[in-house]
């Protein structure tokens, strides 16, 4: 999960790094790729280990069991997998919505606590991260299911007369994605929040802003960048999750990594599966593209470089 | 609208502190202030780091709520009044623009606010960005402007709504010299220019005397003198703003009747002050520029006038200075004064010469009472 963050980060580290070169006098070709007979250990390692095995998984899409793009047709055509591909945006939106509502106060609440508690909550909020993603999982299907914690103590206070169906369905799917997601926004927010002068707000205060339009004026727009990319992360991740789906979602509402899982293992449609796959990437490259292209250079960051 | 205009009709109070207090547990950060700040005044906090003058910039402004006393702005309580209704205007000493607004966009942050028009809005900015002259930096960013560049947008936006005052926490204190001065100079102009109340904090007592019509000497969280630069440097109401401002010579003398003292059993003739007791002791306070120091053949050429002190010392060390020199003596008794002269006048004396110091009885300044702590440089912070 770790590498989920850094391979975020990157990018936008890349693009910066990419800019200062451009602007700079850019040497000839030659002069850049010298000493290119360096890199062929690592392109080998890659192209072996990493774009073999993804391009000839795409292949499949196209190449099984009939050349032609008759997968992708019926990935589309078909209700019942339109219904999939449904489930999973909506899914990966309502998670991400959640995990954006409920984060944002923490990391704000982590920021502006004294200094020693905020490190404990962060700590706090790191531990949830680093528990066994199965441990946590199950420990959601005890609380949620029929005969478990919060049915019983809603029937006990007499508010519900039977047991919710929290689980074994999207409801189940959504709270449990949510709950392990909200790391994710946490962490970025929270690096961004820490950035932020709080003589700024003071600023907005004394300039006539309330403190509610100083919240929406001031704060938010200053919290953007960290926003973004939390946002997109859990969006991404959510849409290629697949241990929560599986365990805490019913056979009727899938999602597509199920759905991949599904027809490799149970149907050895391998064509199928890997058109579905495709497009998980093809989804994930388009949003990272625009969240390049809509990503501010971070206003924080360049206040805090004087 | 002028300053002029301001000296000549009576003084009006604006803003006044009464028995304002701020405690954090059982420290005082402020300790029973009580001021009057007149419309269209400058007026300067000066006070080193913890003396209170910041937390009562913050009260003034909102940030901090007194623990006991009144803040009247034209006799209306503003003690439970918010920040953002204060309409008071306040520039940072980290300037604290808005990263993610232009120039343009921050100058016109508090008009938005207030939803005026945006035909106002813009005629009001642009006459913003020409009194700043910020007029080709509208579209950047704050990043990409100086300190001074940034501290200008700062006064610029804090001015834009016509607040009835204008609060300034070390404005200049992150800029080098050179620019400070410049500043400095352009602030005093936009003063006397929009005829506005400024409450201006620094530690820098030359940045003070530069600016303010009043200076407030704060200490332990007290105002422990409040007056004209050139009042509190002339005549300090106490030892404390003494050495505070400028140097200044102490000398132990034993009162004897009225206007006579000795020092160091040398005679010593001192200003009238009243209430003084045989043979008690009192600090005499010399300004180092308001002292001479003779040398013998000097001391042999011009005999010392009406008027006038002299005491004989050693000199230890003669600094040159550019356009001063000083000159350290000690006296035969171990008390050491420094005698300041601009280096045109010239110091002919080497260190071990004795000299006389000489110095006008009304230029010296009387104290009865005085903390031993008063007499050290760094003293006013907690």
């Amino acid at each position: 999960m770790k590498v989920a963050i850094n391979a975020l980060q990157a990018p936008s580290g890349a693009a910066t790094g990419a800019k200062g070169a451009a602007m700079k006098h850019t040497p000839p070709l030659r002069e850049r790729w010298r000493g290119r007979r360096n890199l062929l250990p690592a392109l080998l390692f890659l192209g072996l280990f990493f774009f073999a095995p993804l391009i000839s998984l795409l292949l499949r899409g196209v190449l099984e069991p009939v050349p032609g793009l008759g997968n992708y047709e019926q990935l589309f055509a078909n209700s019942a997998y339109a219904r999939v591909l449904f489930n999973t945006f909506s899914v990966a939106g309502l998670v991400t919505l959640i995990s954006v509502l409920l984060g944002f106060p923490l990391a704000w609440a982590i920021t502006l606590v004294p200094r020693g508690w905020g490190r404990w909550l962060l700590n706090i909020v790191l531990l949830s991260m680093w528990t066994s993603l199965l441990a946590r999982t199950y420990s959601w299907l005890v609380l949620l299911q029929a005969s478990g914690v919060i049915n019983k103590a809603l029937m006990a206070l007499g508010i519900i007369d039977a047991p919710l169906e929290m689980v074994h369905n999207l409801t189940g799917v959504v709270i449990g994605m949510s709950y392990i997601m909200i790391p994710f926004i946490v962490l970025p927010l929270q690096a961004t929040m820490q950035a932020i002068d709080p003589m700024v707000l003071q600023a907005g205060s004394i300039c006539g802003a309330s403190p509610w339009s100083n919240f929406f004026k001031v704060f938010l727009p200053l919290c953007r960048s960290g926003l973004f990319s939390g946002a997109l992360m859990v969006f991404v991740m959510s849409l290629g999750y697949y241990v929560t789906p599986a365990l805490l979602g019913g056979a009727q509402n899938m999602m597509l990594p199920e759905f991949i899982v599904q027809q490799v293992q149970s149907f050895l449609n391998w064509g199928l599966a890997s058109a579905a796959a495709a497009l998980l990437i093809a989804i994930t490259l388009v949003l990272f593209y625009f969240y390049l292209k809509l990503q501010p250079e971070s206003p924080v960051g360049n206040s805090n470089a004087r | 609208m002028s300053a002029v205009l301001n000296d000549k009709q009576p003084a009006r109070t604006l803003v006044s502190l009464r028995n304002l207090n701020k405690h954090y547990g059982d420290f005082a950060a402020v300790d029973d202030i009580s001021l009057d700040i007149q419309d269209g005044e400058f007026l300067t906090f000066l006070g080193s780091s913890g003396s209170g003058k910041s937390t009562t910039l913050s009260m003034l402004a909102g940030f901090e709520t007194p623990s006991s006393g009144e803040i009247l702005v034209n006799g209306a309580s503003l003690v439970n009044v918010p920040p953002h209704k204060r309409d008071i205007g306040m520039v940072f000493q980290r300037y604290s623009l808005f990263p993610h607004l232009s120039v343009r966009d921050n100058i016109a942050f508090p008009l938005a606010i207030r939803k005026r028009s945006a035909a106002e809005r813009d005629k009001q900015v642009d006459a913003m960005l020409k009194l700043v002259q910020l007029d080709s930096f509208a579209h950047r960013r704050p990043a990409q402007l100086s300190g001074g560049q940034q501290q200008r947008v700062a006064i610029a936006r804090a001015l834009v709504y016509e607040p009835r005052i204008l609060l300034m926490d070390e404005p200049l204190g992150a800029l080098d010299k050179k620019l400070r001065e410049d500043l400095q100079d352009e602030l005093r102009q936009l003063h006397r220019r929009l005829g506005i109340t400024i409450v201006y904090v620094t530690h820098d007592q030359e940045e003070a005397m530069r600016l303010s019509q009043r200076i407030a000497i704060f200490s332990h969280g007290k105002i422990v003198g409040l007056g004209s630069g050139y009042d509190l440097y002339q005549n300090p109401p106490n030892a404390f703003v003494a050495s505070f401002l400028g140097n200044s010579n102490f000398l132990r003398i034993k009162a004897h009747g009225n206007g006579a003292a000795s020092f160091e059993g040398q005679p010593l003739a001192m200003r009238l002050t009243p209430g003084l007791a045989e043979g008690q002791e009192v600090l005499l306070m010399v300004r180092p520029e308001k002292a001479l120091a003779l040398s013998v053949e000097q001391v042999a050429r011009e005999a010392l006038p009406a008027g006038w002190n002299e005491v004989t010392a050693k000199v230890g060390e003669v600094l040159f200075l550019g356009e001063s020199q000083t000159c350290s003596v000690v006296t035969a008794g171990g008390t050491a004064m420094t005698v300041k002269a601009l280096s045109a006048a010239g110091m002919p004396m080497q260190p071990g010469d004795t000299v006389k110091v000489r110095w006008a009885v009304a230029d010296a300044c009387v104290y009865t009472q005085w903390a031993e702590s008063d007499l050290n440089k760094a003293a006013g912070a907690h």
